[in-house]
């Protein structure tokens, strides 16, 4: 059964104005519960237009939406709901923080839904712990942390509402390699946890390549195509037409291959890669 | 709806009237706009209604977009025709019902400033649509330059408003992120009675101030570093030169003010039915 479905979704900005942008065009996923799936696509290619549709915030041009098999425009409480359900992630969410502690801060959507204080605070902690912030810290101010502690705080944020779907808009962009570690492990910890299904808009394919179950490339306001991590990065010539890229370490294997060593193309982690000349080292009894 | 503010917008076109130099945009938008309280009768009106017709032709910008600009000013000329329609009382009684006395002069008071106040707004609207900000401030500043030698040094106050132009957009669009950040939590900013509204601001506002300030440390340090000492001796790359459009276009304004005069001198007397005393 499909959990999260669009159906012909087009959407336009600035309709009816000289600066009108066709910015989805036509988009169909669907998509299973549990999986995680990864949006990659060249900036202003619609990512983020489409993720915002998924939880109800903008209202499709043409087209539908389902979740659990019910257009989620039915009816204005039932888009308000799904606010709830789809929870959804900004890209740079640390400066939309706005209370006085990290605890309240976290705190605002639970309450929103209109929760009672001890699941509030159940809530708070238990999404607090998911994303590694101390008890220590829940006092503080959110303008007193770091960068990447801001962010952990904002994800807690929309995980506290324990939404069904997760949706990350580019969750990793401008933090260092260790904060972005720290948010996809989180977010990897939080799938396997809680056997929800998560979204994420991401830049980059290493990333990519490591987590998703299920990768949509967008180009241009259309879906250009869908499928598991090794149908997507197979066709590295289509992908750098596109703007994008295949993984650094597919990279490396495409250059061993031209260079006429006998290697398997099809890498896409460095596991796979240590594992795919191992097996060389050891056919040329190198070890 | 935030996006439906058009006063003091920039609408990019390639235009003679785009390309004038912003001071002869200035002068002739603020002649134009004094001279519309000059005149005071409907053919002076008239003639001025066709120079703003002929500017808006010329400079290529869509009439419905020039229209779009009068929206927020229709409670003010509804309350003005109002007023009006209830003080003037000359000409032929019209309607005299119980209290009510509506003269054909109060009508006629209430048309003429109706059409007075939306010139003057059109006019100072086709300024900022066809000038960009940054090109507005620098004729600003250089109008402004000789005040120094009295002691007021107006280019603190162009880069300011510099700094707030450039800014619009970027808050604009940071209102509409914020904003849906926050519904995405369940923020919800359009029910519920007034306080209950207001409280919903604050999650937009807190946000949306300290990122302001974030900012400006960021813009002061960035000028900073690049060697900005409040405008002691800055030149400009883009310097300000008038060209042979901008003196033809001095040329116009001069004939458009002579024109206001000449219709007030004639037809202010001759056209009995239409005077009307700009003082009333
Ligand atoms: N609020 C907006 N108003 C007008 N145009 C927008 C807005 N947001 C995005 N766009 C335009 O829509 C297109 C898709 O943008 P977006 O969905 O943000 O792409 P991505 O997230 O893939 O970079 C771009 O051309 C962008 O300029
Ligand atoms: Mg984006």
């Amino acid at each position: 059964m499909s959990h999260l479905k669009t159906e012909n979704l087009s959407y336009v900005y600035g309709e009816g104005t000289p600066f009108k942008i066709t910015a989805l065009d036509n988009v169909n996923i669907d998509l299973e519960k549990g999986e995680l799936v990864a949006i990659i696509g060249h900036t202003g290619s619609g990512k983020s237009t489409l993720v915002q549709h998924l939880n109800g915030l903008l209202k499709p041009t043409e087209g539908k939406i389902f979740l659990d098999d019910e257009n989620i425009w039915e009816s204005k409480s039932k888009v308000y709901d799904t606010r709830f359900r789809v929870g959804l992630c900004f890209q740079y969410p640390e400066y939309q923080l706005f209370e006085s502690t990290v605890y309240k801060d976290i705190a605002f959507g639970p309450t929103n839904m209109g929760l009672n204080e001890k699941e509030i605070d159940e809530r708070v902690r238990s999404a607090a712990k998911y994303v590694g912030i101390p008890d220590g810290m829940l006092a503080k101010s959110p303008f007193d942390l770091s960068g990447g502690e801001k962010r952990r705080v904002a994800i807690a944020g929309v995980i506290s509402m324990e939404p069904e779907v997760l949706i990350l808009d580019e969750p990793t962009s401008g933090l260092d390699p260790r904060g972005r570690e720290q948010i996809l492990g989180l977010i990897k910890n939080y799938r396997e946890k809680t056997g929800k299904t998560v979204i994420i808009v991401s830049h980059s394919m290493d990333d990519v390549a490591r987590f998703a179950t299920k990768v949509i490339v967008m180009n241009d306001s259309r879906v250009e195509n869908s499928g598991t991590v090794d149908e997507i990065f197979e066709n590295s010539s289509r992908l750098s037409e596109i703007g994008l890229s295949v993984p650094q370490i597919t990279e490396i294997f495409i250059r061993l291959k031209k260079m006429g060593y006998p290697v398997s193309e099809k890498v896409y982690t460095v596991e796979q890669g240590h594992s795919e000349l191992m097996r060389l080292f050891a056919e040329r009894g190198i070890v | 709806m935030i996006k439906d503010i058009t006063i003091g917008q920039y609408f990019p076109m390639n235009s003679p009237i785009h390309r004038l130099d912003p001071r002869t945009k200035l002068l002739f938008a603020t002649v134009y706009i004094v001279m519309t309280f000059v005149s005071n009768n409907f053919v002076g009106l008239l003639f001025c209604f066709i120079t703003a017709c002929i500017v808006i032709a010329v400079s290529k910008i869509p009439v419905k977009t020039v229209l779009k600009g009068l929206r927020p000013i229709l409670l003010i000329v509804i309350i003005t025709s109002l007023l009006q329609i209830a003080y003037v009382k000359t000409g032929i009684v019209l309607v005299d019902v119980w209290r009510i006395k509506i003269t054909s002069g109060g009508i006629l008071m209430a048309v003429f400033m109706t059409v007075r106040i939306a010139l003057l707004i059109v006019m100072s609207t086709m300024l900022t649509y066809t000038t960009s900000p940054t090109s507005l401030t620098n004729g600003l500043d250089r109008i402004f330059a000789p005040l120094k030698k009295i002691g007021i040094d107006f280019h603190t106050v162009t880069m300011i408003m510099t700094i707030a132009l450039r800014f619009i957009p970027t808050l604009i669009e940071e209102v509409d992120k914020i904003m849906n950040a926050q519904k995405s939590r369940g923020a919800n900013f359009d029910n519920g009675n007034i306080i209950k509204r207001a409280k919903a601001l604050i999650p937009l506002f807190i946000p949306l101030l300290f990122n302001s300030i974030r900012r400006a440390y960021e813009l002061a340090n960035a000028m900073t570093c690049r060697c900005y000492n409040g405008g002691k001796g800055k030149t400009t790359m883009n310097a300000l030169k008038m060209k042979k459009g901008d003196y033809f276009a001095v040329i116009i304004s001069a004939a458009f003010v002579a024109g206001v005069i000449l219709l007030n001198i004639y037809c202010g007397e001759y056209n009995a039915e239409f005077t009307f005393n700009a003082a009333v």
